[in-house]
């Protein structure tokens, strides 16, 4: 047995903490978690599996539509990036669940007051999980891309391309997509706690309420919708100009995240835990 | 040294923590007695920086908790729930915690060592863990840092009578090497073992903060129990011991003298010619004292609404 190291009665009640920045020690804290438990690894089979089906699946129909007898739906040859866009509508689902179980797990096991305990700032530690889960997602974002596009290229045959400068910014704008919907998910579900809670709202911002402003096709509802983190995000991928340049829809869904974030910070500091 | 100022804490209407102002001083075990619901647990939730207070503050080191930077080295603690993630195994979290305050990663095997946890039983993942084993590496995790201030939120609940004495033997060697050590519990006879002082809360209210031998002299005087096959003689015995100013109560096919000696009714029942079976002198448990303080205090509280919540 180890001695423990003996404290006089007149030791210091304050000790000399360590050099360095708590928040670096809470980054690598969050890091630490995140890969130690094997939901985390099994997140990242699911999502290059739906990735790699989706894209196949969007590459196949594409292909379809070049070569049925209606040419007026032709989409023309392709860039694999474009596939590997549109094959985020269901692949972001599995990648933003990290950022969601990267607390509400937390809420649900009672690991939040361990964290909380060793990090008690509540911005500090929300900041940590925003970090690593942020970097994680845009990694794996990459990763899925470079998947997308390595299955896409080959379906697509004679109708895709996939010139070597674009399809790398198309996988680069996906993994920041990624990350930020992620850390959307993050500080949602920070403020909500409950991961069914956290995602019925999600799909509501991502998807329900703006398709619901775009349905009856007037221009005031359908510009409100254009502010919405879908739609925004969704410009920003097709690289749009219209109703906004891309970059805009990248600041709007920046923007979503970290107001998303803010909130979360704002419910962690004032709920008891 | 943790300090709580007219600490408050209500729940909707329910006061769970009542303008409670204490002390906790270092080189010493603090028992934090209370029965189940006394607002043991949200006080130390509060000192931990989990629970904000209503009202009042409680200090560590004359900081508040989560104005702490690197807390581990401060304040260890022991929540009743261990905080493992049930796919999580305790080496990781260790880890993690060890990480989240620049503590080194060496310190991790040290700590599983001083609360004799090896590495296999480490490895396992939260929820293969025992309550035993749950309890000692939530007590390694509390020693990461080696901490002055110790908090353990019922340290020996589930524990078996080794891990008991163990956690007796470990809490005094923190004690005497200068640490703040609070333990709590609902058990008076625990802290009867480990505590150099006690600190009783009855519903949320302080109840006693008292060294553990003045609140022993304190206690309920000893008593005396006798008995024996002949009621009448016994009586008879009863009635010359109250002649003598002891207090005599009849009961459980005896009586119950207070205010005598062992000695003094046996000599006087020899001297009668009563037959006993029994001659006890009974000292009475600090259970006792305990029951009898917590009890005034919920009487107390309970007065205007009938003590209908509780």
């Amino acid at each position: 047995m180890t001695a423990l190291p003996t404290l006089d009665p007149t030791r210091p009640t304050s000790r000399p903490a360590p050099a360095g920045h708590p928040l670096v020690g809470a980054v690598a804290a969050e890091w630490t978690k995140l890969w130690s438990v094997r939901s985390t690894w099994w997140t990242l089979v699911a999502a290059l599996v739906t990735m790699a089906a989706t894209a196949a699946q969007l590459a196949i129909y594409a292909v379809n539509a070049n070569t049925d007898d209606d040419p007026t739906v032709d989409p023309g040859v392709l860039p694999v990036g474009d596939v590997v866009a549109g094959s985020l509508e269901l692949t972001h689902f599995v990648v933003l669940a990290l950022g969601l179980f990267a607390i509400t797990s937390e809420f649900a096991t009672g690991t939040i007051r361990t964290t909380l305990r060793c990090t008690p700032s509540r911005g500090r530690v929300l900041a940590a999980k925003a970090l690593v889960v942020g970097a994680v997602t845009f990694g794996v974002g990459l990763l899925l891309g470079g998947v997308g596009a390595a299955v896409a290229r080959p379906v697509l045959g004679e109708w895709g391309r996939a010139p070597l400068g674009g399809t790398v910014a198309d996988i680069v704008a996906c993994a920041g997509y990624l990350a930020l919907v992620s850390v959307l998910a993050l500080g949602l579900a920070a403020a909500l706690r409950g991961p069914v809670l956290t995602l019925t709202v999600l799909l509501a911002l991502l998807y329900i309420v703006p398709l619901s402003l775009q349905e009856p096709d007037l221009t005031v509802l359908t510009r409100i919708a254009d502010a919405f983190p879908g739609v925004a995000g969704g410009h920003f991928l097709a690289g749009d100009t219209e109703p906004y340049p891309a970059a805009v829809g990248l600041l709007l869904l920046a923007g979503w995240a970290a107001a998303a974030l803010a909130g979360g910070r704002w419910a962690l500091a004032r709920r008891d835990a | 040294m943790i300090t709580l100022r007219g600490l408050t804490k209500r729940f909707g209407g329910v006061t769970a923590v009542d303008d409670l102002t204490v002390e906790i001083r270092p080189g010493q075990v603090t028992g934090f007695l209370g029965p189940n619901g006394a607002g043991k647990s949200t006080t130390m939730r509060m000192v931990l920086g989990l629970d904000r207070p209503t009202s009042g503050a409680a200090l560590v080191n004359g900081r508040a908790y989560r104005t702490l930077r690197h807390p581990l080295y401060e304040v260890g603690a022991l929540l009743d729930a261990t905080g493992v993630h049930p796919a999580r195994s305790g080496v990781a979290h260790l880890r993690a915690m060890a990480r989240s305050n620049g503590v080194p990663a060496r310190r991790v095997a040290e700590v599983l060592d001083l609360v004799g946890l090896d590495t296999r039983a480490a490895g396992k993942p939260g929820r293969a863990l025992s309550l035993g084993m749950g309890q000692r590496l939530g007590i390694a995790g509390a020693l990461l840092g080696d901490p002055p201030v110790l908090l353990l939120d019922e340290p020996v609940n589930g524990l078996d009578p080794d891990g008991v004495r163990w956690i007796r033997g470990f809490t005094r060697r923190l004690a005497d090497e200068g640490r703040t050590v609070l333990i709590s519990s609902h058990l008076m006879s625990e802290m009867q073992q480990t505590a150099d002082r006690v600190v009783v809360l009855g519903r949320g209210r302080l109840v006693a903060d008292a060294p553990l031998a003045e609140l022993i002299a304190t206690r309920p005087a000893a008593s005396i129990r006798v008995r024996g096959p002949e009621p009448a003689a016994l009586a008879a015995l009863g009635d010359r011991l109250a002649a003598e100013g002891a207090t005599v109560t009849a009961g459980h096919g005896g009586l119950s003298v207070a205010g005598s000696t062992a000695d003094r009714v046996g000599d006087l029942a020899y001297e009668l010619g009563v037959r006993l079976h029994e001659l006890t002198a009974v000292a009475p448990s600090l259970e006792e004292a305990f029951l009898e303080l917590t009890a005034a205090s919920v009487e107390y509280v309970a007065g205007p609404t009938g003590g209908e919540t509780r």
